[in-house]
């Protein structure tokens, strides 16, 4: 039977759900990053199927787990949100039958379905629970911790993945068409690039609240620098470059007010981690971290794209779900990871949190202060899709390994880590969860 | 100063470098040598790119070449009022980012293959 997307009743999407159930009782035990590219290069080890083995076989790895001991696998199937093979361009065929293939020719090469990955890992040879979290990694954890929690797998691996391919990003699919099917054309905006709802939100942020764009600027230099201490990152690996505060000035506008920079690269990249009860994870390699809740928003904006007041109200509510199930107050997190791609809503997130006490409109002053790694307040010190590339997932990565005193040159040192939170990726629309050096 | 057909002008060069220099992510077809050897030749020389000006300035100090000046793709109308040319090009290759911005700061446009085979690239005009 094919892998189903997970049902909407394994996300916690309401208030007043009260402590999560399985509050400190799944633990992540392992992470496996695969190298990152711009773009893939045509050869099988570097498709997204390869890329995807890698990282699986290095959190098995750095786990510490007998393959036969994993049960589970969550992860995302579609790979691209802008990516596409072209109409017409002839399959890869010598990286399709480099693998075990499925009845799709491009898994593996432009999205990956969950038999895909079973048909080229013989290892995982006891794997009876399989399900997608679609879209982000964010959702695939809230899954895995969910079905966990509920007994479904006890040892679980969890996957996101991304490939790209040459050309321009959001020119093909749906973009190339001179039609699009169904409803899309009502409810979708047309003709603008994907950061202009983002752009718009920003703009009457800074109009309601007397900032300006160039406030931005300490937030994406401290981003860069951030990721730039990230090994598993595409700017660590291929182009060590800092984005300084006269970089971030001179850029371009894509949508007026978000520039170049306030935008995320894409990439080829896969990470996976290895989720398992708090009581397995006591026996195994790597210093456990605990998952204290899993939140969800689904909120629907009124119309194509959320207006301010309405991205306020859902963050605040989302922080209402992600405190009241973990039971903590935001004068527990340790730092924050929540998503930055754009970089134009990180404040909205941490925000709505009320991260350091932060009320609405306060970030942008906030972040002329100290937000290093080193300082009292870390903001993203993942580095973020601004730092890392697109993936959606250092955030959660960098939670892990704060936690476990496993982030390198990116640990946090001006305060201790003990929980943490991350998710997205939108402020209206997303999937959060706050990660604890304890159970408790 | 370019010498060929008995007439002595100024040309500026404004190069991107993704997808257009060997540098470039994706490598383009211009050799950094392309660049060192207009310099040499006195032409104005620099980037226009979309990566950090910061970024810019660091590649070409990693291959020792002192440019006149680095700036984002939006910025070639400034390039142009700050250096006096009888000629400016901007190396591109990008329709939408190169080829436009270019023809709207009013340079003259060139592919990366149209830039190899302009007569100033060849060394018989050169020396
Ligand atoms: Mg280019």
């Amino acid at each position: 039977m094919k892998t189903s997307p997970a049902p909407a009743s394994v996300y916690r999407a309401a208030e007043g759900l009260g402590l999560w159930e399985h509050r400190g009782k799944v633990a992540a035990v392992g992470v496996g990053h695969s190298p990152t590219f711009r773009r893939w290069d045509g050869t099988p080890a570097n498709s997204v199927g390869g890329i995807s083995l890698e990282a699986l076989r290095r959190a098995i790895d750095d786990a510490g787990v007998d393959p036969a001991d994993i049960d589970g696998l969550v992860m995302d199937p579609s790979t691209t949100t802008g990516a596409f093979w072209p109409k017409g361009k002839p399959l890869p065929w010598e990286a399709i039958n480099a693998y075990n293939r499925t009845d799709d020719p491009l898994d593996g090469i432009t999205g990956l379905s969950a038999e895909w990955i079973l048909a080229n890992m013989p290892q995982l040879n006891r794997i009876e629970f399989t399900t997608y979290g679609v879209g982000c990694m964010s959702n695939a954890i809230c899954v895995a911790a969910q079905a966990i929690g509920n007994g479904r797998a006890h040892t679980c691996l969890v996957l996101k993945s991304w490939h790209n391919l040459e050309g321009r990003y959001y020119q093909g699919g749906a973009n190339a068409g001179n039609a699009i099917p169904g409803s899309s054309a009502i409810r979708s905006l047309w003709g603008t690039p994907a950061c202009f709802g983002t752009a718009v939100q920003f703009a009457e942020y800074c109009r309601k609240y007397g900032k300006s764009h160039d406030m931005m600027a300490p937030f994406i230099e401290n981003s860069r620098k951030n990721g730039l201490k990230f090994p598993e990152g595409y700017w660590a690996q291929h182009r060590p470059e800092e984005i300084t505060p006269e970089d971030y000035e001179a850029a371009r506008w894509i949508a007026k007010p978000a520039n170049l920079f306030d935008n995320d690269m894409p990439i080829m990249v896969s990470a996976a981690y290895l989720f398992t009860t708090a009581e397995r994870a006591r026996h195994l390699k790597q210093k456990p971290v605990y998952i204290l809740n899993h939140a969800t928003s689904r909120t629907r904006p009124r119309s194509l794209t959320p207006t301010l007041d309405e991205v306020e109200e859902d963050t605040a509510r989302t922080a209402r779900k992600i405190y009241e199930g973990a039971g903590i107050t935001a004068d527990d997190l340790s730092f924050e990871n929540m998503y930055d791609g754009f970089a134009l809503f990180h404040q909205f997130h941490i925000e709505g949190l009320g991260y350091r006490g932060l009320k609405f409109g306060e970030a942008l002053d906030f972040y002329q202060t100290d937000i290093s790694i080193s300082g009292p307040n870390p903001v993203s010190p993942s580095g973020g899709n601004i730092g890392c590339g697109r993936s959606r997932f250092w955030m959660h990565t960098d939670c892990i390994q704060q936690l476990q005193h496993r982030a390198g040159a990116r640990q946090v040192t001006g305060v201790k880590p003990e929980i943490a939170v991350s998710g997205g990726p939108m402020p209206v629309g997303g999937n959060y969860m706050v990660w604890s050096a304890t159970p408790d | 100063m370019e010498r060929y057909a008995g007439l002595r002008r100024t040309i500026l060069i404004s190069f991107d470098i993704d997808g257009t220099l060997e540098e470039g992510d994706p490598p383009g077809i211009l050799a950094i040598d392309f660049v060192r050897e207009a310099q040499k030749d006195g032409f104005v020389v620099g980037s226009c790119s979309d990566r950090p000006i910061s970024a810019q300035r660091a590649m070409w100090e990693r291959h020792g070449i002192e440019v006149d000046f680095a700036v984002s793709k939006h910025m070639l109308a400034e390039v142009k009022s700050q250096f006096s040319a009888d000629v400016y090009y901007h190396i591109g290759d990008r329709e939408d980012l190169d080829k436009r911005v270019a023809e709207q700061a009013g340079f003259a446009f060139l592919w990366p293959h149209e830039a190899l085979a302009k007569p100033w690239h060849k060394a018989s005009f050169r020396r």
